[in-house]
């Protein structure tokens, strides 16, 4: 197995609510190699945003471990090291509310400067403009606007700067796209992976947009309702999905072209609603939507098994016809 | 005659920085049970034409310079308030992006259901409408949306919904009005893909099975590549291209059309390309001419004199470009 | 390097100056606030240089002359005398100087600890900081204001000073539960928790991050509150709990003339006509202020 630059093992977050006990993320277990980005996909309450948050440290977990370079991070940001802090980046989703309407950019970039005492005040003002040509945003313009005036796409740009403003080898990405529109994204998204050449960057890339997925990561992973679901190498995961949430989610992507709907698989429409997580099915927590159900899968919850190199799945209809060497059902 | 029809539409708004000229010469054509698309980035002035065609612009820093919608031949911009209440209660319907602001978080979806239903037939039909039909009828609605278990759903607060049922909700009150015309503003855009792909299939049986005519708003093209039979394309404030849609998509030929096309991530993995190069235009001092000029490839000394009219490139294709002069 | 340094510094000066006059652009939209400012900034020149402009600066305070006193208004004495002969003109500018150093006084020590301690609340919202701050205001909340000052004038000599002090008691509970308010929703922005992530302490985060986002109400509330100081502070005196004669306060002027209402007004009324207008035109202002931080829909 090659060496990783992040792995999770049996992670769960349990968050006690007034309605009851939501199992944001139930036992989940992967890892990344330095200089991949694995993406992470899933709907509403599948868990890949507290992922990405138990990560980064916003919460600490309920149990298992997390542990980057080697190193137990698994635990809230305030017990972290303070090189950890620098060392593993988040950009979050929404750019209106991840900059401070109140700070100028250039206040806002310096933060992660003084917090982590990066260089001399003369140096801070050199690293940030240098920062703001990396995400090729024009320096002098733009170090004393106001984040109101700068479009979404812009925002997004300056809160990838802030990230990488401490050199940090890992940058977690969730759904940086998402509020942008599609002639932005495609500057950022080249932008990301530029850098990601330039700097030796890691990425855990998070969306909903399965199309983009194809694009931009090497590797996939799909959450449902707190638990993964399948793991794939990219190209593997769009050709041949084998779960069937898998192939649900990618029958329902609106796409633009005949040849992009070839590839949908074909009998997989979508049905029925995304449960609660508060109200979890039993077993497979699928099983109330899934066309392939058969009688073990209202009570026993699968485990995940490989089928083929690097190919993860976790179900017990599709792993019989692995088994039995027919095609996914 | 067309259903809806804009014709050169010139909005702005007043700010401290100066006049934002938005709108410059928009023009679209919704025909009787046609669906059509409006396809635009951030910023283009979609929901502002849509505002304008209700009527609900902020009028003090907003203001109308000129043209007209016509509905049915009448110019919705020069009618009463009473007349255009009424438009708004029998013939346009609407629906946005957000459920959870366009529903009333304080009353139950049976009471906002009953009284959007009271209010639409109140007066049309001549008879009045018992409550037991009043019932019947927002249950047909709410099942015709293919939501489970109507009649639950209709004692629960908004609050209580998911973004999918909260939409078919919305979904249900719009179409309950029996409207000519249903403008939809982003309907899916909030919403988890799967439950996207169902509603908008629901959303065409019910179009079509009532003869709706719908002009649908939204940034993305696949959602209206399903749905809709014509498209139109919109930048800085005015229409680009228009056409059928699966041709518009198979063959854009405005230079942003196809910028656009080409940065759309395929599902068939080619990569991602740079985006269209530069922003879109600052209002406040908009480009001369064809405003997309300034980041088109093609540009031309006449581009930036005045904003080109739409000249055919095809059968039913038109775009808004002097490459297509001849 | 230095040339860098000053092209930075002159940059974020014409941010400042650019945001400045965008505030002064939505502020002067509406003539009444302007009103409201001009009238303030006379009244607040006239405070200050009350000993230099007021046709009688020795009247204000202990002064007798009853040969003078009880005249109507007249050239001599633009508000007529009071009964024991001192210009009334004179003390209500002069009372406007007690007035408005109360309001600021009053604003100074009340409102700093109940921003403070209300971004704490906020940012400690769910444990038992927040819980503690919170039942605090509550309490103090719970008590009516003016029988409060009223106790503790009482239980201290009434002068001015401990008028202030009671007052300023009053008010931090008011601007904790605001500021409050504001912060505990700013606690999970996304530029909050970045900043925690990155690092920072919570002196920055408080400070740095959260307040600025909390200025506008607490601006506009303080513009408002002054009216209400004021009128608080003219009530006090008005029963005698304030500052004691022979000080020039509006309050205490309104209740001396009160007695000889309606054959000498002018004792009363001009004084009452003073409070009114301060108080009118820190609600315009206060208006104003709004209308500036009002977020813009388009």
């Amino acid at each position: 197995m090659p060496e990783s630059i992040l792995s999770v093992e049996h992670l769960k977050k349990h968050f006690p609510t007034k309605q009851g006990l939501v199992r944001a993320i139930d036992d989940i277990t992967f890892s990344v190699a330095p200089g991949d980005t694995l993406g992470l996909v899933g709907e509403s309450g599948s868990g890949k945003t507290t992922t990405a948050q138990c990560v980064v440290g916003m919460y600490p977990p309920t149990s298992g471990e997390i542990r980057f370079k080697e190193e137990q991070i698994g635990t809230a940001f305030k017990r972290r090291p303070k090189y950890v802090k620098g060392d593993l980046r988040i950009v979050f989703q929404d750019p209106g509310s991840s900059l401070n309407p109140k700070r100028t950019i250039k206040q806002i970039l310096s933060i992660p400067l003084k917090v982590h005492h990066i260089g001399t005040q003369h140096d801070r003002l050199a690293r940030m403009k240098e920062l703001l040509n990396m995400v090729e945003l024009p320096a002098d313009e733009y170090l004393y606007k106001y984040p109101q005036a700068i479009g979404g796409g812009e925002k997004q740009m300056v809160a990838l700067a802030r990230a990488l403003a401490t050199n940090p080898s890992f940058v977690l990405l969730d759904e940086p796209t998402s509020a942008l529109d599609v002639s932005v994204q495609g500057k950022i998204i080249n932008l990301l992976i530029r850098l990601q050449r330039e700097l030796n960057l890691t990425y855990l890339f998070i969306t909903h947009d399965l199309s983009l997925m194809r694009n931009v990561s090497s590797r996939v992973a799909i959450m449902y309702l707190g638990k993964l679901c399948e793991i794939a190498p990219t190209v593997e995961f769009f050709e041949r999905p084998i779960h069937p949430y898998t192939k649900m989610l990618l029958s329902s992507i609106p796409v633009v072209s005949d040849a992009e709907e070839a590839l949908k698989p074909r009998k997989a429409i979508s049905k029925g609603e995304i449960p609660s997580p508060v109200n979890i099915p039993p077993g497979c927590s699928f099983h109330s939507r899934c066309l392939a159900r058969n009688g073990r899968c209202a009570e026993d919850d699968p485990a995940m098994v490989e089928v083929a190199e690097g190919h993860f799945v976790r179900c017990h209809a599709a792993l019989e016809s692995e088994l039995s060497g027919h095609g996914a059902a | 005659m067309a259903l809806l029809e804009a014709k050169d539409l010139h909005v702005g708004y007043r700010t401290f920085e100066g006049y934002l000229h938005v709108l410059n010469g928009v023009k679209i054509e919704v025909d009787e049970g046609e669906r059509v698309g409006l396809v635009g980035e951030t910023g283009c002035g979609k929901t502002t034409t849509v505002k304008t065609i209700l009527r609900v612009l902020p009028m003090p820093p907003a203001q109308v310079q000129g043209g007209e919608i016509l509905y049915r031949g009448e110019d919705v911009l020069r009618m009463s308030a009473r007349a255009v209440r009424d438009l708004r209660r029998r013939e346009i319907t609407a629906i946005f992006q957000d459920p959870l602001q366009a529903l009333n978080p304080m009353f139950t979806v049976g009471t906002q259901l009953r009284d959007i239903l009271k209010d639409s037939m109140g007066g049309r039909d001549g008879g009045r409408l018992t409550k037991r039909d009043i019932e019947k009828r927002c249950i047909v609605a709410l099942q015709e949306t293919g939501m489970p278990d109507p009649e639950r759903i209709m004692t629960n607060y908004p609050s209580q919904l998911s973004g999918g049922m909260r939409q078919r909700v919305c979904i249900a009150e719009a179409l309950s009005r029996e409207a000519r015309l249903l403008l939809a503003d982003e309907p899916t855009t909030n919403l988890d893909v799967t439950i996207q792909d169902q509603i908008l299939r629901k959303l065409d049986e019910l179009v079509d099975e009532k003869g709706t005519s719908v002009l649908m708003i939204t940034h993305s093209m696949g959602v209206v590549r399903d749905l809709t039979q014509r498209l139109y394309v919109m930048y800085a404030g005015s229409m680009v291209e228009t056409a059928r849609t699966k041709e518009l998509l198979a063959c854009p030929r405005h230079p942003y059309t196809q910028g656009l096309m080409k940065s759309v991530p395929r599902l068939t993995g080619e990569g991602i390309s740079e985006g269209i190069p530069g922003r879109i235009p600052n209002y406040l001092e908009p480009p001369s001419g064809c405003r997309f000029h300034p980041r088109c490839e093609h540009v031309m000394p006449v581009c930036k004199e005045a904003i080109p009219p739409f000249y055919a490139v095809d059968e039913d294709h038109f775009a808004a470009c002097y490459l297509y002069r001849s | 390097m230095r040339q860098e340094r000053k092209a930075d510094f002159l940059a974020s000066l014409a941010q400042r100056r650019r945001t400045l006059a965008k505030g002064w652009y939505k502020y002067s939209r509406n003539p009444l606030s302007v009103l409201g400012l001009v009238v303030l900034v006379l009244i607040g020149l006239a405070a200050a240089l009350a000993p230099h402009i007021t046709p009688y600066p020795a009247q204000a305070g202990a002064y007798t002359d009853f040969q003078n006193a009880g005249k109507p208004p007249s050239f001599e004495h633009f508000f007529g005398t009071d009964r024991i002969g001192r210009d009334v003109f004179t003390r209500v500018v002069f009372g406007y100087r007690f007035s408005l150093l109360l309001g600021i006084v009053v604003l100074g020590l009340g409102v700093a600890p109940g921003v403070v301690l209300g971004l704490i609340a906020g940012y400690h919202r769910g444990t038992w900081v927040e819980a503690v701050i919170m039942r605090t205001t509550d309490v103090f909340l719970a008590v009516p204001p003016l029988v409060l000052a009223l106790a503790i004038t009482a239980m201290l000599t009434p002068n001015l000073l401990n008028e202030m002090f009671a007052i300023a008691l009053l008010w931090w509970p008011w601007y904790c539960r605001l500021v409050f308010a504001v912060s505990s929703s700013l606690r999970s922005q996304f530029f909050v928790r970045e900043a925690e992530l990155s690092g920072a302490s919570e002196a920055h985060i408080l400070f740095r991050e959260m307040l600025p986002n909390c200025l506008a109400p607490i601006l506009t509330k303080m513009t408002l509150d002054m009216g209400i100081v004021i009128l608080l502070g003219a009530s006090l005196s008005f029963i005698g709990l304030g500052a004691q004669p022979p000080t020039p306060c509006l309050g205490t002027m309104v209740a001396d003339g009160a007695k000889r209402l309606p054959g000498e007004w002018w004792g009363t009324i001009f004084p009452a006509l003073a409070i009114v207008i301060v108080i009118l035109a820190f609600n315009l202002v206060g208006d104003g202020l709004r209308d500036v931080f009002a977020v813009e829909e388009v």
